[in-house]
C-alpha cells in the first residue's frame, strides 16, 4: 500500500497521461479537456473498459480510489457515461467519458465491474436513471432506487417531472424578485453586507478566553497552595513525631537511670523517705 | 455417536470475536438447511429505511443483499429544474445530519464555475460551521452505534452535547438540520453576537467531556469483544468499493480531502488524521471518536484565525454558470462528497450528479458480512457509518 501523496512529485500531468493512454489505446482516445480544474478524457465506447483497466493497473497513473459513475442525457445523440476515478499515491483526478452505442433507444455499454467493485450499484444507477445496459454487469434488475415495477427512465430529459407538468412553479419565476405589479425590487444589501457586530465578537471571545485562562490560573494557584499546605503539615507531623519520639527516648533514657540510681541505692532512699 | 470431546467444538466456549468453527459431527444429523432472513426496512438494527436480506447457514450468513431505495426522492431529478441558488436547499436534506457540509459543497461547485471570488471571513465561517456539523454529525454515531450494540448511556451522553451545539449553530443559522445558511458567493448572514464567545466555551466544554466517550465505550470489555476483529475491511479493497471517511482512515489510508485537496482555508490550519490499524469495526468507531476530538482542534484554531470583512459578495440578478461541466469533492463527515455539475449555459443545471459518501460505504456491506455469525452483522452494520438518505437521495 503505497502511501498518501507519497508520489505526488512523480505524478503525471494531463498532457501526459493523454499521451500515456494514447499509447496503449490509440484511435480510441478522441480528445481530452480540462474544465475547472478536473481533467476528462473522451474515449470511444470500444475503449473503455480497457481505460478503466489500464488507469488502474498502469503504474505510473494507478488511479485506486473508484469515485462514481454516471450518466449524463446528451440530447439526440444519445446518452454520455462519466466516471471518475482518483488516485490516492498522486493526488490526480481522471474522468474518463464516453458516448454510449445505440441512441436514445438501445443504449449499450460495457461493464467496468469486473475491474472496479464500486461500478456495480453505480452502473445499477444508470441504469436506473437512464435505461443504459451495461453488458457482463451481474445483475441490474431489480430497479435499485426505483420501484420494481415503475415505467421510464427518471433522469432523461424526456421524462417530465410530473408535478411540473400538473401545475406552474408556485414561487416567483425568476430570482430578481419581483413585486405584485412586475416590477423589480431592488433589494438594499442590509446585514450581509456590512462587516458584522465583528469587534465586540471579537472582545467576547477574548473575554471567554481570558474567562477560561482565569480558571486555570487560578486552579493551579489553588492546586499549588494546596500542594504547599500539604507540605507545611507534613513537616508539622514531621517535627512532632521527631519531638515526640525525643521525648520518648529521654523519658526512656530517664526511667533507665532512675531504675539504675533506684538498684545502686535502694536504702539511702529508704532513709530519705523515713526521715 | 460421537464423543464428548468433538461435541465441544460445537458450543465452544469461545470468546466474542474469536473464530468460532462450527462443525458437523457424527452422522450430520446437525446439517442445516439454507435460510433467508429480511432484517428491515425499519428495523432498530439498521438505521432507519433500509433492508438487508441475509442467506443463513445456520448463524452463519453466506451471502448479503442490501435493498435500498425506500427513500429515493429523486434530488437529481428535481435539481434540474431549480436556479443555481436554489439547490442549496435540495442537497442539506440528501444527508440530514451534515446539512452545512452538503450545501457547502453545492456552493463551492458553483462559485467555482461562476469563478466567483468568497470573502475571506465567509470561508473561515464555513469552515467553523461545517466542523461544529462534524462534530454533531459524529456525536450521533457515538450514541447510536453504542445504542445497537446494548449499551444505552452513550446516547444520553452524546445529547447532551449534542444540544447545546444544535442551539449554538441555530442562533447562526436558524434551523437545526436543514441550516440554508450558505449562498453562492458566501453566507446568508453574519455570525450573531456572542457566538464565538459560546463557541470557545462549548469547544472547552466538549474537549473536557470527550474523555468520558474513550472510557465509556473504547475502553468498555464488552464493546471490545464486540467489535474488536469483527468486519475487517482491507484497504484496497475499501478503494475499489469508493469507500470513504472514517471507514477508509481506519482501514489505515489517510485519505481525507481537506488535507490532500485542501478547499476553503483548510491548508491554513492543522487538520490531523487519526488511522487504524485492522480497518475492523473496533477502528472505524475509533476513527470516528477521534475525528470529533480533531474536529474541535480544527474550530479552536479557527477561533484565533477568523478575520473581520464582509461574509458574502452581491451577485448578479441571473446567476448562469458557463457551458462545462465541474467537480468538487469534499470530506464530508461521513466520507467524501463529490458533485458533479453540469451546465448548458442556461439557468438552471444540466446535471447535477450527487456523489454521497454513504452510497459507496453501504455497497462494502455485502462484501464484509460474508461468512459472519449474525450478531456480528449488527456491529458490521452500525460501524459503517450511513444515512439512509444519503443512500437513496
Amino acid at each position: 500500500m503505497a502511501g498518501v501523496l507519497a508520489r505526488r512529485d512523480r505524478a503525471l500531468n494531463p498532457e501526459e497521461t493523454e499521451a500515456l493512454l494514447r499509447e496503449h489505446l490509440g484511435e480510441q482516445v478522441l480528445g481530452s479537456v480540462v474544465e475547472f480544474g478536473t481533467f476528462t478524457c473522451k474515449l470511444a465506447p470500444e475503449g473503455w473498459v480497457e481505460a478503466a483497466r489500464l488507469a488502474r493497473d498502469e503504474p505510473q497513473l494507478a488511479y485506486d480510489l473508484f469515485d462514481s459513475l454516471f450518466g449524463v442525457d446528451a440530447r439526440e445523440e444519445g446518452f454520455d457515461v462519466v466516471a471518475v476515478l482518483y488516485s490516492t499515491s498522486t493526488g490526480n483526478r481522471l474522468v474518463l467519458r464516453t458516448r454510449v452505442p445505440g441512441g436514445r433507444d438501445a443504449p449499450r455499454l460495457a461493464s467496468i465491474t469486473e475491474i472496479y467493485r464500486g461500478a456495480d450499484w453505480m452502473e445499477r444507477e444508470t441504469y436506473d436513471m437512464f435505461g443504459v445496459v451495461f453488458d457482463g454487469h451481474p445483475g441490474l434488475e431489480p430497479r435499485i432506487l426505483t420501484v420494481e415495477n415503475f415505467e421510464g427512465w427518471p433522469l432523461r430529459k424526456d421524462f417530465h417531472l410530473a408535478s411540473r407538468a400538473a401545475k406552474p412553479w408556485p414561487g416567483v419565476k425568476e430570482p430578481a424578485e419581483l413585486d405584485e405589479d412586475g416590477n423589480v425590487i431592488e433589494r438594499v444589501p442590509e446585514i450581509g453586507d456590512a462587516p458584522g457586530p465583528y469587534e465586540l465578537d471579537k472582545a467576547m471571545a477574548a473575554q471567554a478566553k481570558a474567562v477560561i485562562e482565569q480558571e486555570r490560573v487560578e486552579r493551579e494557584e489553588r492546586e499549588r497552595k494546596a500542594a504547599e499546605r500539604a507540605a507545611k503539615a507534613a513537616e508539622r507531623q514531621a517535627r512532632k513525631e521527631a519531638k515526640a519520639r525525643a521525648a520518648a527516648e529521654a523519658a526512656a533514657a530517664k526511667a533507665a537511670a532512675a531504675e539504675a540510681d533506684a538498684d545502686q541505692q535502694p536504702a539511702s532512699s529508704d532513709e530519705e523517705d523515713g526521715a | 455417536m460421537s464423543d464428548l470431546s468433538t461435541r465441544e467444538k460445537i458450543h465452544p466456549g469461545t470468546a466474542p470475536g474469536e473464530d468460532i468453527a462450527l462443525e458437523i459431527v457424527g452422522d450430520g444429523d446437525f446439517a442445516t438447511t439454507d435460510m433467508t432472513l429480511s432484517i428491515g426496512p425499519a428495523h432498530p438494527a439498521t438505521h432507519g429505511v433500509f433492508r438487508i436480506v441475509l442467506e443463513l447457514n445456520g448463524e452463519r450468513i453466506t451471502a448479503a443483499r442490501p435493498v435500498i431505495g425506500y427513500m429515493h426522492r429523486g434530488f437529481e431529478k428535481l435539481a434540474e429544474y431549480r436556479d443555481f441558488r436554489q439547490i442549496k436547499a435540495l442537497v442539506n436534506r440528501h444527508d440530514w445530519l451534515s446539512g452545512f457540509s452538503n450545501e457547502l459543497g453545492v456552493a463551492l461547485v458553483v462559485e467555482k464555475m461562476l469563478e466567483m471570488e468568497v470573502p475571506d471571513r465567509a470561508q473561515w465561517i464555513r469552515m467553523l460551521i461545517a466542523e461544529w456539523n462534524r462534530v454533531l454529525n459524529h456525536l450521533m454515531f457515538v450514541g447510536s452505534f453504542a445504542l445497537e450494540l446494548g449499551a444505552i448511556t452513550p446516547m444520553f451522553y452524546a445529547f447532551r452535547e449534542r444540544d447545546e451545539i444544535q442551539y449554538l449553530l441555530e442562533a447562526a443559522t436558524g434551523g437545526r438540520l436543514h441550516f440554508t445558511y450558505n449562498q453562492v458567493g458566501g453566507l446568508k448572514l453574519d455570525l450573531p453576537k456572542g457566538f464565538l464567545a459560546e463557541s470557545v466555551r462549548l469547544s472547552k466544554l466538549t474537549q473536557e467531556r470527550l474523555p468520558d466517550y474513550f472510557d465509556l465505550v473504547l475502553g468498555n470489555e464488552i464493546f471490545q469483544a464486540r467489535t474488536v476483529g469483527v468486519g475487517p475491511l482491507p484497504p484496497e479493497v475499501a478503494l475499489s468499493f469508493g469507500v470513504t471517511g472514517p471507514t477508509l482512515q481506519a482501514a489505515g489510508v489517510p485519505e481525507d480531502s481537506r488535507v490532500t485537496e485542501p478547499y476553503l482555508k483548510y491548508d491554513e490550519v492543522d487538520v490531523p488524521v487519526h488511522l487504524g490499524e485492522n480497518g475492523d469495526s473496533f477502528d472505524r468507531f475509533a476513527c470516528l471518536l477521534y475525528r470529533i476530538q480533531y474536529s474541535l482542534h480544527i474550530i479552536d484554531q479557527i477561533h484565533d484565525h477568523l478575520p473581520a470583512g464582509p461574509v458574502n459578495t452581491k451577485l448578479p440578478k441571473m446567476v448562469k454558470a458557463p457551458e462545462g461541466a465541474a467537480y468538487q469533492r469534499i470530506e464530508n463527515p461521513l466520507g467524501q462528497l463529490g458533485y458533479w455539475l453540469e451546465s448548458d449555459g442556461g439557468r438552471t443545471p444540466w446535471r447535477l450528479k450527487m456523489r454521497t459518501p454513504s452510497f459507496s460505504n453501504v455497497q462494502s456491506i455485502p462484501y464484509l458480512l460474508e461468512g459472519m455469525l449474525v450478531p456480528d452483522a449488527i456491529s458490521v452494520l452500525g460501524s459503517v457509518f450511513f444515512v439512509v438518505g444519503d443512500i437513496d437521495r
